[in-house]
């Protein structure tokens, strides 16, 4: 089965696109918006796609504009952040696709090379290398994976909470 | 700020002179201030304008050549165990993880391991960083990078924050956040930590966080002005009053 990837985007600099937008009252110029942060269009839009994945922006027309979950998001502890971006991406068809994965596994854990295998399946068209990591950073600021790089074994969050 | 503030660091007359092949060179000349329990100071300046030589005195790595830094009424000697520091290029041990590398700045101070380890969980959980315990530096991003630099600096529960260009090295919307959420910590009564200074060549960074900021002149640094940002918090740069500051530091420094 086929799955959307991950925004390949850091949580820092979503952030930080929504924090802005909500400082310019929640809308703003698409183009406008990348001239004053000097950054090439398409890099701008990346992020902008990314915090649409995730919810909190849309964008009509040229412009994108802040949700009520973006405002949530922002006015939300370092803390509670995390609790609400978990809460979204629980329910991303891939994150929930490799749960139920990880949960068939015994120690629900599985080795990088059979999650790279895992992820050639899942999202055949997609660089598998950087889809790793985007889930690994993604995983492991949501909770909902873990991964250690001396042992190359990815694992479902809960397992081994400390 | 408190009605009654308390003087936290206070420097008196410091220069500063280094020896280099080419003779003595003074870079630091003859800078006085106070820094308030409380308060958020930025130091601007252009490079080579001796802010990070001021900061290195401030927390004792360096010894003034004249003049004398005061930590709570007295004079320091040797490094202020009472103060932390947040690095530009964040300063952390790539072959340490995230949680050994937050653990360092402790194991100077505490031998207790129990308490060592408690602490970098408590500040892990301030900075959001839960979930990246065992994450080495290679695998993380800038933001999440300088997350672990300030919470290795938070975890010693430092009564002052030095902080060099902390942003300077992200990206424009990592910064962004970063600078945000600093704030919050800042803000933060739960926190043992409530005086910052912050060594900065951004303006507008400048004004955004601090509630004085004091302006250097360049080569050898002497304080040119010092200007109190009378501006509620979150700042926003399109605020008029927010762009008269910026001609007032620009009109300091030139």
């Amino acid at each position: 089965m086929k799955h959307a990837a991950l925004p390949e985007i850091g949580i820092s600099q979503i952030l930080g696109l929504v924090e802005l937008l909500v400082g310019k009252g929640g809308r703003e110029d698409i183009y406008k918006l990348a001239g004053e942060l000097s950054m090439e269009l398409g890099e701008t839009l990346t992020v902008i796609k990314a915090a649409e994945m995730l919810g909190l922006v849309h964008t009509p027309g040229g412009d994108v504009v802040v949700e009520d979950f973006g405002n949530k998001v922002v006015d939300a502890s370092i803390t509670d952040r995390k609790d609400l971006i978990r809460e979204k991406l629980e329910h991303f068809p891939l994150f929930k696709a490799i749960r139920d994965y990880l949960s068939s596994q015994e120690e629900t854990e599985v080795t990088r090379e059979e999650m790279l295998e895992k992820l050639a399946e899942l999202i055949p068209n997609e660089d598998a290398e950087a889809s790793f990591s985007s889930i690994v950073n993604w995983g492991r600021y949501s909770e909902l994976f873990g991964y250690n790089d001396d042992s190359q074994t990815f694992y479902l969050g809960e397992s081994r909470a400390e | 700020m408190i009605p009654e503030a308390h003087t936290l660091i206070e420097l008196q007359h410091v220069t500063r002179r280094f020896m280099l092949p080419q003779g003595e060179v003074t870079v630091i000349e003859n800078i006085s201030f106070k820094a308030m329990e409380g308060e958020f100071i930025s130091i601007v300046g252009p490079s080579g304008a001796g802010k990070s030589t001021l900061l290195r005195m401030m927390n004792g790595l360096l010894p003034p050549s004249e003049g004398a830094v005061l930590y709570n009424g007295r004079e320091q000697r040797g490094i202020n165990l009472d103060t932390a520091m947040v690095f530009q290029n964040f300063g952390l041990l790539p072959w340490l993880t995230v949680s050994q590398n937050i653990e360092l700045g402790l194991e100077a101070r505490s031998k207790d391991v129990v308490y060592r380890r408690s602490q970098v969980n408590r500040y892990i959980t301030k900075v959001g960083l839960e979930g990246y315990e065992e994450a080495y530096p290679r695998e993380l991003s800038g933001g999440m990078k300088q997350r672990v630099g300030l919470a290795r600096a938070l975890a010693v529960e430092p009564s002052l924050l030095l902080m060099d260009e902390p942003f300077s090295s992200l990206d424009v919307l990592t910064s962004i956040n970063l600078r945000n959420e600093l704030l919050d910590i800042w803000s933060d009564r739960e926190n043992v930590v409530n005086t910052m200074i912050m060594v900065t060549h951004n303006i507008e960074e400048a004004i955004e966080l601090s509630d004085r900021i004091l302006i250097l002149s360049n080569r050898p640094g002497k304080i040119a002005g010092e200007l109190r940002i009378d501006l509620p918090r979150p700042r926003r740069k399109r605020d008029p009053l927010f762009s008269e500051y910026v001609d007032r530091v620009f009109s300091l420094l030139a």
